[in-house]
């Protein structure tokens, strides 16, 4: 459904991305997982745009293009189908919960008023963020932006929702409420790809679990066999690493 | 030896009939010489604001250039310069119109750096969502940024119209009839520059201290916040 293959990134001198090949299929949860520095939140901005790669294939659904030419036109086509969470939220501070969610439908895809008001308590109400459609990004905790975040990127209904750490700009205590909703979307079907350090959440919810460093994919599988049993010795310090970690919070 | 009850007595005479002479410069020209000013200076500094923020080939340059010119020499060099200096190359404004056209350039080079640093404070991330919603350009700009930016640039505004405000008072140099020059005459018939003056100063602090009253008058309408729900339960537990 969306991928890449053969994608090349540099910052200046600093290779960040070096040849990645990936792909997630319809109904998928695909966990991206690695140390900080090894280029997999700039694998995921430049899935969708964020970022421009220097080289490699962008496919989605039946388009598949050189990452290079692809015009500005289909970039908007394709971020019509596309969602995506940030780390940092990225509310609009103008804008209250309700008109976040809002923006995509009136002003980006002509939705009437009534009707996108209608989809967009719907979407708040799943995300348990009903009660605050008034409130301001401003008055809400980090859990509860990302939340609205979430139900910002639901209402457009996209066929696939990038995910970019979106638990870890939060308090230890609030990153359970948005792990919570995203658990719940997996249950439904929706297409997911995740950024994240959260061991767990990968392990219960991924189908698929990839592990990158240093610009490369060094292994993925299910998420079962990567995370207990995985076959490279990259792999296997970076979950020991993480997991003391895990233990001294 | 001095008189001083008789003296008290005609300054405070002066005082009173000097008022209305004073208010009436300020209300016909002082005001209007600032209001129109600061209009055109506010619509031209958006101007050379956002080609800098769209970075527009050639416009950029040319603000960069205009900012550099404007900021860098004085302002009464560049009233003198329109006022005294065109009139040679065969335009002539009178002096209202010579001190608007020279307040709105030389406010429109301060403010359009105001305006750039707030455009450039809005974060980037409010940018990307934008676009991840399917939103172009300027439509992000118009929704999102501008009206973020706005409220980072009010205050500085604000105070570059109380700035303005005052700096009317140099249209005199170009014969404009305004506060300060008819504060200047009646202190030299009267002999009481002190007093003068003093009466002037004091119409100005009232017109600044009304702005600044509306200053945050407004910038309270400019808060994202409910007026009703100031204070929010945050659902943190609080660590022991």
């Amino acid at each position: 459904m969306l991928g890449v293959k053969n994608i090349h990134k540099s910052f200046g001198s600093n290779q960040v991305l070096k040849g990645i090949d990936f792909q997630v299929d319809e109904g998928e949860v695909v966990a991206i997982i690695g140390s900080s520095g090894s280029g997999k939140t700039t694998l995921l901005r430049c899935m969708a745009f964020l970022e421009q790669a220097d080289d490699g294939i962008f496919t989605f659904d039946d388009l598949s293009k050189d990452i290079r030419t692809i015009s500005k036109k289909e970039i908007k086509e394709i971020r019509m189908k596309m969602a995506f969470v940030f780390q940092s939220f990225n509310l609009f501070r103008n804008m209250t919960a309700l008109q976040n969610v809002m923006e995509g439908l009136t002003v980006a895809r002509k939705v009437s008023k009534e009707e996108a008001k209608k989809r967009s308590l719907e979407m708040l109400e799943k995300v348990g963020m009903l009660d605050r459609a008034d409130y301001y990004p401003d008055q809400l905790s980090g859990g509860q932006q990302q939340r609205v975040a979430i139900a910002r990127a639901l209402a457009t209904n996209p066929e696939v929702i990038l995910f970019d750490e979106p638990t870890s700009a939060l308090d230890p205590e609030l990153t359970g409420e948005v792990l919570e909703v995203m658990i719940k979307l997996a249950k439904e079907g929706t297409t997911m790809v995740v950024v994240t350090h959260e061991m767990e959440f990968a392990r219960n919810v991924a189908n698929r679990v990839i592990f990158m460093e240093n610009g490369i994919v060094v292994e993925e599988g299910p998420a079962e066999q990567i995370l207990s049993d995985p076959k490279q010795e990259a792999t296997r310090r970076f979950l020991k690493r993480i997991l003391r970690k895990e233990e001294q919070d | 030896m001095f008189n001083f009850s008789a003296r008290f007595i005609k300054i405070i005479n002066l005082l009173i009939n000097s008022f209305t002479k004073l208010l009436i410069p300020c209300l016909k020209m002082t005001i209007p010489l600032t209001v129109l000013s600061f209009f055109f200076g506010l619509l031209l500094a958006m101007i050379l604001a956002l080609v800098q923020v769209a970075d527009i080939k050639g416009l950029k340059q040319f603000a960069r250039f205009y900012v550099w010119i404007f900021r860098g020499t004085p302002l009464m060099l560049q009233l003198f310069i329109i006022f005294f200096g065109l009139p040679s190359f065969g335009i002539n404004f009178n002096g209202f119109t010579s001190a608007v056209v020279a307040f709105s350039l030389n406010l429109a080079a301060y403010n359009s750096e105001i305006i750039r640093s707030a455009i450039q404070a809005v974060p980037i991330g409010q940018s990307e969502a934008g676009y991840m919603i399917g939103l172009n350009y300027f439509q992000i700009m118009t929704r999102i940024v501008l009206p973020q930016a706005a409220r980072v640039a009010f205050p500085p505004l604000f105070s570059s119209l109380i700035g303005l405000t005052k700096d009317t008072s140099l249209a005199s140099t170009a014969t404009v009839v305004e506060m300060m020059s008819v504060a200047k005459r009646i202190a030299a018939v009267y002999y009481e520059p002190f007093w003068m003056y003093m009466e002037a100063g004091f119409i100005y602090l009232m017109i600044c201290t009304i702005l600044t009253k509306l200053q945050s008058f407004m910038e309270k309408k400019l808060e994202w916040k409910q007026p009703s729900d100031t204070k929010i339960k945050a659902e943190t537990v609080t660590e022991g």
